[in-house]
This record gives C-alpha cells, structure tokens and sequence, in this order.
C-alpha cells in the first residue's frame, strides 16, 4: 500500500497511526504541500482531482476521503456489527468537522490559509466540549475510548485534529477528559509521533540510563 | 476584574485556590493551571507526591506543565533539565557529568489535596477550605468571570446550585473554572446526570444577558 503523505497534515497522520497501530505497513510518498505546492502538479491532480492528502494507493483502489482510508486500513478495529460500525461512523463525521474548524485554525494561523480565525476557534470550542463532555461519560463507565472498550477508527480520527488544537491558537487545558484520553491512545503500542504530537517520553527508557 | 481578591463569607481574604480534582491529575502526569493569574505547572510524582510551580523553565522559558514525570522528577520537554518534587534542577542531559548549580530553582507554590481537591497557596498559610463528604464530579470552565458569577450565585466557597457545590476558580480573560462536587454516592448514571446538569448550567450562564 501507498500512502500520498504530508507529515504536517493531521489527516495523513490519522492514516499513518492506524496502520501503525494496527501493525501494518505503508510506504508512504513524501509530498511537499506547503510551500511547495507539489499537490497542485498535474500527475498529482490526475490521481485526485481535489488535490487534497492523503491519498491511499492499494492496487486498483485509490481512496482519496479521510474517513474511507480509515475505515480501509482499519479491518477489525471498525466494528463488527451494524451498531457498533454506526457509531463509528458517527465520529468519522465528527472528525471531520474537527477538520473544519480546529483543523481550519492551525491552517490560517501556521499556514496563511484564507479564513475567519475567531470563527474557526470558537467552532472548534464549541466541539471541544462536546467530546469532553462525551469522555466524561465515558470515565464513569470505566472506559477510556469513544466507543468501546478498546480504541477504534472514531479514536483515532479525533485524535490528531484535537492535539493540535493549540498551533491553531485553542488552549486544550480547560479539558481533563480530553486530557485521559490522549493519554491513553498515545500509551497503546505501536503508537507514532507526529510534529506537535510528542509521544510519552516517560514510557521509554531513560537515554544512557 | 477577575484581579480583584474575592472576600469569602468568613471574612478572610482566599489563601487557597482550587485548581483541580484530584481523579483529573494522575500519578507521573503534569498539567497547566492558573491561580490568582499565575501560571502554574501542577505535576504529581510517581509516588503520588504534588508540586506546583511557575510554568517556566528556568533554562529557556519552555512551559513545564508540557514536560513528563518519570519516578518523582520532572523533566522539560525541550532539553530535558530534569527538576525534583522540591523544583531543584537534579539534572542537565547535555551535561551529564555536571552537578547543576543550586541557584537553578523552579520558583514553588504551596499546594494540598484534601477530599480529592487540590488546592494551591502562594503563601502556605492556614489550611484549605473543607470539602467535607461531598464527591468531586468534573471541572469545567465557563466564558464568564468570576465576579459576575459570583454576582449571580452568591459568595460562598462552596456555592450549592442546581442540586451541585461549585467551587470556583477564577480566570483571566473574563473565565473561571467551576469545579462541581455532588452528594455522596452518586452510581455512574447520577455521574452522568450531574454532568448533563453542569452543561445546562454553562450554557445558561453563557446565554444570560444578566451575566456579563
């Protein structure tokens, strides 16, 4: 499989860390967006005309939409029965409003993206403490992730746009479940880092020690 | 003015602000807080032992609240100068034969925990409030000072709401924290209930052309 991949973009990160999570490998194409516009090439556009990353290449399946790619390289981790792909299916939709806010802030605050900055941020509040309130019902039955037990692509869809609330200027202190949960999907194993995602450092031996 | 020091219903001024619940700051974790519009790292050893002090490096101003605990020290996330719980830097990793100075000190607030509240004290001086049998639930943090909502709710330490006990911890820029507490016992559905009530109770406070 091959991974048209950006390291600055949360949504190619969000494909990255499934495979890896899910012990699967991706030989990823490293594509210069910003400054370099290598997205708008013509090649590029002939295999997505929205020019958008990532792209997923498996054979004859080119997947080009963020959620498709997940539910693609998730297998297991997307659910097994109706209910439980539903539910699922109800974060994917919610990552992708985190995209369009938290993500659209990072984008004009790092990136000179075209618009609202205030706007984008307090949209992105707002879903903030939708999910924050959702973690909390979750603490009180014992469970760490969005939709069961065990993480699932809802987790992992949400997670990167959230952790990089802050370069698009939205503080995540204020949320303590947010807080846990980040923690618990940064100490599953196989976890990788991305620019502005550190790992747990303090899950790894001590260098020289 | 979230500035200006509250006078609690004793009629001493507020030596001890509650800056989070204790199920919210786990073993070996760090996370930023503001007290009095200081800004605090609070950090919890492995051991279960609490610091909280300035959230700055005194090497290049990285905030600590960012770093990661390993046993009871603190390290930076940026050059990982490690500090122990007393804010005293033990190690520098560029420099790892070096003993660092003495003068290398991360600048200290007092700080308690009682009931599963924690409390921090520029001063140390007297005890926190007490909490009594009352359960901490969640915290939340409201786009309203902590003056206008106290001209709303009253001025106790613990402020009885809405079948909640609010403690309230001002912020700057016009926001506060409320830390909500219930009755004893509640299962994880009341949890749940309380929850959903403190949401309602934000987004009224939030909606109330009486609070500004």
């Amino acid at each position: 499989m091959k991974l048209y991949d950006w390291v600055l973009s949360p949504d190619c990160y969000k494909a990255r860390l499934l495979a890896a999570l899910t012990g699967q490998s991706l030989t990823t194409v490293a594509t210069d967006v910003f400054p370099g516009k290598d997205h708008l090439t013509p090649a590029f556009r002939d295999m997505n005309p929205r020019a958008t990353l990532p792209v997923l290449v498996a054979g004859d399946l080119v997947l080009t939409e963020v959620p498709a790619i997940l539910i693609y390289l998730g297998g297991d981790w997307g659910g097994d029965n109706a209910t439980e792909r539903a539910r699922q299916a109800e974060w994917l939709t919610f990552s992708q409003r985190l995209a369009g806010t938290l993500g659209l802030a990072r984008r004009i605050d790092m990136m000179d993206a075209p618009g609202d900055l205030a706007q984008a941020q307090r949209d992105g509040t707002r879903l903030l403490r939708q999910l924050e309130a959702r973690l909390f019902d979750r603490q009180t039955l014992g469970h760490a992730f969005l939709t069961g037990p065990a993480p699932t692509l809802a987790d992992i869809a949400c997670f990167p746009d959230v952790m990089l609330a802050p370069d698009g200027g939205v503080s995540l202190a204020p949320y303590a479940a947010i807080r846990a949960w980040s923690r618990a999907i940064r100490s599953l194993p196989g976890f990788i880092e991305m620019p502005g995602i550190p790992r747990l450092h303090e899950l790894s031996p001590e260098p020289g020690a | 003015m979230t500035d200006t020091p509250r006078t609690p219903s004793q009629g001493t001024p507020p030596q001890w602000t509650p800056v989070a619940l204790s199920r919210d700051l786990a073993p070996a974790t760090a996370i930023p807080v503001i007290a009095e519009g200081t800004e605090l790292a609070l950090w919890r050893g492995r051991s279960g032992r609490l610091a909280a002090w300035h959230d700055r490096c005194p090497h290049r101003g990285m905030r600590l609240s960012q770093g990661f605990v390993r046993d009871d020290m603190l390290s930076c996330l940026y050059h990982g100068w490690r500090y122990d719980l007393e804010g005293q830097c033990r190690k520098i990793p560029a420099h790892p034969e070096l003993e660092p100075n003495k003068a290398i000190c991360v600048p200290a607030w007092s700080v308690t925990e009682a009931t599963g509240i924690i409390w921090v004290s520029e001063t140390g001086s007297g005890a926190p409030p007490d909490t009594g049998a009352l359960a901490p639930l969640r915290s939340l943090t409201v786009e309203r000072s902590e003056d206008a909502l106290r001209d709303h709710l009253g001025d106790g330490v613990v402020i009885e709401f809405d079948g909640l006990h609010l403690l309230l911890q001002g912020l700057p820029q016009g926001r506060c924290v409320l830390h909500a507490l219930t009755g004893p016992g509640l299962d994880a559905a009341g949890q749940r209930a309380a929850s959903h009530r403190l949401e309602a109770l934000r987004t009224r406070f939030e909606d109330s052309e009486d609070i500004a």
